[in-house]
């Protein structure tokens, strides 16, 4: 489904990814781990499209596409989904008009027409259940007066209602309380199909425990420095990054 | 059409302005007003230093923001015709009663003394209609201007304790010059509508009201288009417990200029005003905003707030916003707020990552930011109705 071979990223002239690999299939959970500033969320921003990157060598394929020539839209329509660290406020904007702009928009792409309001707000109220969310929350400015943790589920929310093909989570899990976490978690899980692919970015091996990932990836210093299965987030939790970046 | 002349007869801005001034003095009949001031105002337009008075206020810092393009076009006088409004008209009030000129009319004892050469001329107009409000009723103004320059005198009166809803829905393709006074008795309500779809008309509204004792007026002064817009509204809280909360919402298309010049007047204690004006600027369109608040030494316990913000979707938007607080009571809360800003493109960015077109994403953001005062508009089909011509879906 994703391939990134070799990519190297600079923000504002510096290097921050540098030859990082990357290959995930349909329906796998990938975790991906590392320092504080090691270039987790740049990894994201590229995949989504956001500005300020430049991408100076290598590739990305998407479904065989090259992901590099897409507008960030083009990139959501085609099945990209990145939940924000930090979610954005838009005030003025209901969830409601956001979330039928966005999934009319890609339904245009489709060739589909626009959703009437019976059926948009069947599923908003659908996949607001899933999230356990009050349904009053749809009626208010998108991530406007939102705490934290609502943010974040707010986000995944989202990613319901539109059904991304790949689900980028950036640090989702942080600012969630421990019941929120658990909703958010199963609400992922039930996300889960084999058509459909996560990568999931965390400090903490505590979301992992809910959403069993495939593979775990460490990025260190713009690279991914090690891989391995769900024991390599249990053995970072217990002994921190030390240990294993100077092995590397 | 537009019926102005063609670009070879262009005036100076000067001559213009003793062109504009002379056609309107020819008029100034006063016929509507009861003899004592209709003797007044007929001395005043024909005062000397009119033209002067014309040429001073030009450079004055209220009209420095303004363009005045329009002095040089060699007006002639148009012809004041009514039109059916084609703003939905909401709520089933009776219309209020016309009534002849008369010296008792509240809103004839309460007129302010004119300030600008303008206000002496308009005074004067041929056209005036003075409407009284007794309980619960509606004023529906919808001069239609086909061509030409047509200045037009409304004056409402309401009476104690009643409520009106004062609808102004003009139609202009030439220039309308119009003077509106509401007198609001005590206890009194009053809300004042003025939605303004005129395209590259010119109109130039001079609103006055005098809020007595726990009396209010709410003012909506919403513009899809106009190539030229000025609004200059002053209030006078007059009794205690009067309140004044003005709304504005403008789209300002390409080449076009709104202009809005406020004036809230706190004369008494315990006063309220609240102003919220927003302007969503496009590429070379231009917004002019001065709102001041004056509050005379009897003004203990004002409380007051203003606030317009202006979008800028280009860099060839231009908008001048100037607060001005004059305050000589010392118990007062007087606050204001100004912002200028373009579309934050963190705003921008998270909506196109949700799979919106760019285009679409400013739309939705135009929208929102205009969203704040439209959604204050009592009547959701005005407020529907406002969204629709202005390009924004809303739900
Ligand atoms: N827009 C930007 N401008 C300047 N520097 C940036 C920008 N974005 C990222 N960086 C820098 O790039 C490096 C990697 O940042 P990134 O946000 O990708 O780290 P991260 O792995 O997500 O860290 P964290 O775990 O703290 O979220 C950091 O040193 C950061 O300061
Ligand atoms: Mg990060």
């Amino acid at each position: 489904m994703l391939t990134i071979r070799n990519l190297h990223v600079s923000v504002e002239g510096r290097g921050i990814l540098k030859g990082l690999t990357l290959e995930v299939r349909p329906g796998e959970v990938h975790a991906l781990m590392g320092p504080n500033g090691a270039g987790k969320s740049t990894l994201a921003a590229v995949l989504a499209g956001r500005e300020g990157y430049e991408v100076t060598e290598g590739e990305i394929l998407f479904e065989g596409q090259n992901l590099l020539e897409l507008s960030p839209e083009e990139r959501s329509h085609a099945g990209i989904f990145l939940a924000f660290q930090y979610p954005v406020e838009i005030p003025g904007v209901s969830m409601i008009q956001f979330l039928r702009a966005a999934l009319n928009a890609h339904r245009a792409a489709k060739g589909l027409d626009p959703l009437d309001t019976a059926e948009l707000m069947a599923l908003l109220k659908e996949k607001a259940a899933l999230l356990k969310l009050d349904p009053a929350f749809l009626s208010r400015s998108v991530n406007e007066g939102f705490s934290g943790g609502e943010r974040k589920r707010a986000e995944i929310f989202q990613m319901a209602v539109l059904g991304p093909k790949l689900c980028i989570l950036d640090e989702t899990d942080s600012g969630l309380d421990i019941d929120a976490l658990k909703v958010v978690s199963e609400a992922v899980n039930a996300l889960r199909s084999p058509a459909r692919s996560f990568l999931i970015i965390t400090h903490y091996y505590r979301i992992l425990q809910h959403i069993r990932p495939d593979v775990v990836h460490i990025l260190a210093d713009g690279r991914i420095v090690r891989s391995g299965g769900a024991e390599l987030a249990v053995e970072l939790e217990e002994k921190g990054y030390e240990p294993l970046l100077a092995a590397v | 059409m537009m019926a102005s002349p063609v670009e070879t007869t262009l005036l100076s801005i000067e001559a213009g302005a003793q062109h504009l001034m002379e056609i309107l003095r020819g008029q100034a009949s006063a016929a509507g007003l009861p003899p004592k001031l209709r003797a007044e105002w007929q001395a005043l337009a024909q005062r000397a230093d009119l033209l002067s008075l014309f040429t001073e206020q030009r450079l004055k810092e209220d009209w420095k923001y303004t363009p005045v393009e329009f002095f040089r076009r060699q007006w002639v006088l148009g012809q004041l015709r009514e039109a059916m409004a084609d703003f939905p008209v909401v709520g089933s009030w009776p219309f209020a009663q016309q009534v002849p000129p008369s010296e008792d009319l509240p809103a004839l004892r309460s007129l302010p003394k004119p300030t600008s050469p303008w206000e002496v001329l308009l005074a004067s107009a041929p056209a005036h209609a003075h409407y009284v409000v007794h309980k619960q009723e509606r004023v529906l103004l919808q001069p239609a201007v086909a061509e030409g320059l047509v200045p037009l005198f409304v004056t409402v009166s309401v009476a104690p304790h009643a409520e009106a809803e004062v609808w102004l829905l003009p139609s202009v393709q030439g220039f309308l010059l119009l003077r509106l006074h509401i007198d609001v008795g005590t206890g009194g309500r009053v809300r004042f509508f003025y939605p303004t779809d005129i395209g590259e008309g010119h109109l130039y509204g001079i609103f006055t009201a005098e809020v007595a004792q726990e009396a209010r007026i709410e003012t909506y002064d919403m513009t899809v288009s106009a190539l030229w817009k000025r609004s200059e509204m002053k209030v006078r809280l007059a009794g205690p417990g009067a309140a004044a909360y003005l709304h504005g919402a403008s789209r300002i298309p390409s080449r076009h200029c709104v202009d809005q010049a406020i004036r809230i007047e706190h004369a008494a204690p315990h006063t309220e005003s609240n102003q919220l004006f927003k302007s969503l600027v496009y590429a070379e369109g231009r917004s002019a905003f001065q709102g001041r608040i004056y509050v005379h030494r009897e003004g203990q316990k004002t409380n007051a707030y203003q606030s317009h913000k202006a979008l800028l979707w280009e860099r060839s938007a231009v908008a001048y916003s100037r607060p001005q607080l004059e305050i000589f009571a010392d118990d007062v809360r007087c606050t204001h707020g100004v912002t200028t800003g373009f579309v934050q493109g963190h705003m921008l960015e998270y909506l196109r990552v949700r799979g919106m077109p760019e285009a679409q994403a400013r739309q939705l953001l135009a929208g929102a930011f205009l969203a704040e005062v439209l959604g204050k508009v009592p009547y959701s089909a005005l407020t529907d109705e406002l969204y629709r011509r202005m390009g924004f879906a809303w739900d």
